[in-house]
């Protein structure tokens, strides 16, 4: 009897300990293992040129094939010619790539296309469901899914912050000054009246040496800037109902003629600055306030400022000394951002498949975000929360915060079917503004390229594909 | 029996029908094979893409059906590529004739025999050596408004700083484009037209001379008549270089501001690389095809009316 109870509590605890083993698994360990009987084979992966793909190359390609014995081929495309290759592949149905890299304002061309593979069945087959709740909300209910399915996991928290420089807007002169001529702190601009008193306020008080703000200018970026302060001043981009375009409203309108004259208290030249030209004015410590991506406040902090990797960033001098806020009225643009996701013409659909899994699963995305020379920026609530994360320079904390909260109130990147049409003909539009045509002419004329180009995609599909972007809870503010 | 034994040998000697078919075919076979991959790689693309000018190819759609000229009436609507036909034809009427008067003086300058004109012959070939997009990025950085020598020197000689935007304002988008474009090919001009002018004839030259001729009369009635099949093919080729010109804008504008420089090797990259309109495309290289023709024929027939 007594025998018979000692095995059945050995059984019991033996049942116990495995399932606890298998609780303790987590979705990077269950795509290692699942993996490993795909040893020897090789996947290829599309990642962007340049920086980003440094992560696949020197960190997480040699380490899966290390975990696993999958060899991972890094096929490096520019930005602007990503799409063009994936569809290429598919077109071909060559079945060159295995993952890709995607931008979330790609899906509804690429999945009606039948380019990517539809994840749903692996997701549950390696039990990742609950980790893709960890993926802040904006990027999880906004660029995972395309019609209810999913297709790419979301992989990059790309978001706009404003940077700010701190010792000079605590500057106990400055800020006497300022209030003796607005009226109020000097502060993060909460709206662009602000944003423009302050730029002009520091311009006149310290240039040349320091200018209040610098963008970049230099196409394809400012469009991204266009879409969130259009949308946040009240601006619709179609009418719902018939699909015709209402960029070129009253709110465009403002909008245009405002970024046009932000120019003026700017650094001579600014309308040619491209992402590195306004990163090393800022670093430099010539502009007071800036907006971009993640990368600029660990860049601006010195963080990785000894990556062979990251030479060509000019050391920061303003260390210690930039402050992280929400954009002036607080829903920033998400800008870009990249999902994995698996080519629909692979030839090693599952082995890709856990490999993306793997990529994006909590432990190994954590490892990647804080990579210094990557541009991956934290995109799940654990790295927002992440002690180690936190702990990397003195103002982390903040930084973190800023990012985290930025990607919650984040509004999306237009996406519609050949979404990459209406953002040339954003950009080109940015363009000739800072060529001083006339505002209203340049609205009139990008109204009507989006009705031409809406009527080349046939109003129908559009308008069914604008209903869904339109009703995510990121596309207008409420 | 003499007789009878040469026409033994001639007979012996005549070859066979197989070896007379092959004689006479012979220079046939010789070429088949470089005539056959000449088809391959240049009639067969040319006729498909003829072929997917009637059809409705785009990104998303693999639509194979036959839509007639569709594709080419659109080609009229399509203000787009109207005006970057328009700046193509800018760039082509400034800069060609800018490079052929530059190479033209540099020719002229360096015919007489100057001691170390090799040298400076091969350094002013030097910019035509150069990868255009490589001279389009290098031109940008030089009209850099902060960091750009250009800038420095104006400023230098203004005494105040001068800020250009040259890619970004309208009025010198274009000069900035034409500048570098007769920086890299005036040179192209320059080698023809000097070994043009190293062909003329000495001797009524010198005849002009004696009879006391003006330079412009000699210029008028002797050198440019003999350099006259040159020129015209050093314009045909730079002509048809500037209509195709895209590595430059590329470099420098991108097109733009907006679509201001945007030339028809742009518009055409753009709608078929980025947009994917495969059919469209087709169709505007059948229309490029079609100008050009045009403007090679009725050049070379002036050619021929020259000579």
């Amino acid at each position: 009897m007594k025998f018979r109870t000692f095995l059945g509590a050995s059984a019991m605890l033996a049942l116990t300990g495995a399932s606890a083993h298998a609780a303790d698994k987590d979705a990077a360990d269950t795509a290692v293992e699942a993996a490993k009987k795909y040893a020897g084979a090789t996947i290829s992966i599309v990642w962007e040129a340049g920086l980003q793909s440094l992560d696949p190359l020197n960190y997480s390609g040699p380490k899966w094939e290390k975990l696993t014995g999958i060899k991972v081929k890094v096929v490096e495309v520019p930005t602007d010619q990503m799409f063009t290759k994936i569809m290429q592949d598919f077109k071909s149905g060559a079945g060159a790539y295995d993952a890709l890299n995607v931008i979330p304002s790609w899906m509804p061309d690429l999945a009606r296309a039948g380019a990517l593979e539809p994840l749903d069945k692996y997701v549950d087959k390696f039990g990742y469901r609950d980790e893709l709740q960890d993926i802040a909300a904006a990027y999880r209910d906004n660029q995972m899914q395309y019609d209810g399915k999913i297709y790419g996991f979301p992989d990059d928290g790309d978001v706009m912050l404003l940077y700010y420089r701190k010792d000079i807007f605590e500057d106990p002169k400055m800020k006497d000054e300022f209030k003796a001529k607005f009226g109020y702190e000097l502060a993060p601009p909460k709206d662009w009246k602000q944003f423009d008193e302050i730029g002009q306020f520091i311009t006149d008080k310290m240039a040349p040496k320091v200018y209040g703000a610098g963008f970049f200018r230099a196409a394809p970026y400012p469009q991204y800037m266009f879409q969130e302060r259009f949308r946040m001043e009240g601006g619709k981009f179609f009418n719902a109902d018939t699909m015709k375009a209402t960029v070129n409203s009253d709110v465009g309108l403002k909008v245009f003629k405002q970024m046009l004259a932000e120019n003026k208290f700017m650094p001579p030249g600014v309308e040619q600055w491209n992402f590195v030209d306004n990163l090393a004015a800022f670093l430099q410590g010539t502009t007071a306030m800036t907006i971009s991506w993640p990368p600029y406040g660990r860049w601006a902090a010195g963080y990785g400022s000894g990556e062979e990797a990251l030479k060509w960033v000019p050391k920061s001098q303003v260390a210690g000394k930039v402050g992280y806020a929400l954009n002036p009225l607080g829903r920033p643009e998400l800008g870009v951002g990249f999902d994995l996701a698996v080519s629909a013409t692979s030839k090693n659909k599952e082995a890709a498949y856990l490999f993306i899994q793997w990529l994006n699963s909590k432990k190994t995305s954590l490892e990647r975000v804080q990579l210094p020379y990557t541009l991956r920026d934290p995109f799940r609530v654990s790295h927002y929360a992440s002690e180690k994360y936190r702990s990397l320079w003195p103002d982390a904390p903040s930084y973190l915060d800023t990012v985290k909260t930025s990607g919650e109130k984040g509004l999306l990147d237009l996406s519609l079917l050949q979404q990459d049409k209406y953002d040339e003909a954003m950009t080109k539009a940015i363009s000739s503004l800072w060529a001083g045509e006339d505002a209203k002419a340049i609205l009139d004329r990008l109204a009507q390229q989006f009705d031409a180009i809406t009527e080349k995609v046939g109003i129908e599909n559009q308008r069914a594909v604008y209903k869904v972007w339109a009703a995510k809870p990121g596309a207008y503010p409420q | 029996m003499t007789l009878a034994t040469s026409l033994n040998g001639a007979e012996q000697r005549r070859p066979s029908r197989l070896g007379r078919m092959l004689e006479d075919r012979l220079p046939y076979l010789i070429v088949a094979p470089a005539i056959f991959i000449l088809l391959l790689v240049g009639l067969f693309p040319l006729i498909y893409s003829l072929v997917v000018s009637f059809q409705r190819i785009t990104m998303t759609d693999n639509d194979t059906s036959f839509v007639g000229l569709l594709n080419y009436a659109e080609l009229f609507r399509d203000t787009r590529l109207w005006a970057s036909l328009g700046h193509t034809a800018i760039i082509t009427a400034v800069a060609l004739p800018l490079e052929l008067l530059i190479g033209f003086l540099m020719a002229q300058l360096f015919i007489d025999r100057l001691p170390g004109r090799q040298l400076f012959v091969a350094l002013l070939v030097l910019p035509t050596v150069i990868s255009p997009i490589v001279a389009g990025a290098t031109w940008r950085l030089m009209f850099d408004v902060r960091f750009g020598p250009i800038g420095q020197i104006l400023s230098f000689f203004a005494g105040e700083p001068v800020r250009i935007l040259w890619t970004v304002n309208p009025a010198y988008v274009y000069p900035a484009i034409i500048i570098c474009e007769v920086w890299q090919w005036s040179p192209f001009m320059f080698l023809l037209l000097l070994a043009a002018l190293s062909n003329v004839d000495q001797s009524q030259l010198e005849a002009a001379e004696i009879d006391g001729a003006s330079y412009l009369r000699v210029l008028r009635a002797i050198i440019l008549p003999s350099i006259a099949p040159v020129i015209a093919v050093a314009c045909l080729i730079r002509g048809l270089d500037l209509v195709r010109i895209f590595d430059i804008i590329w470099a420098l504008t991108e097109g733009g501001p907006g679509s201001m420089t945007e030339t028809i090797s742009l518009y055409t990259y753009v709608q078929g690389f980025s947009q994917f309109e495969i059919s469209y495309t087709a169709a505007i290289s059948f229309l490029v095809i079609a100008l050009l023709t045009i403007i090679t024929t009725l050049v070379l027939k002036r050619m021929e009316l020259a000579r």
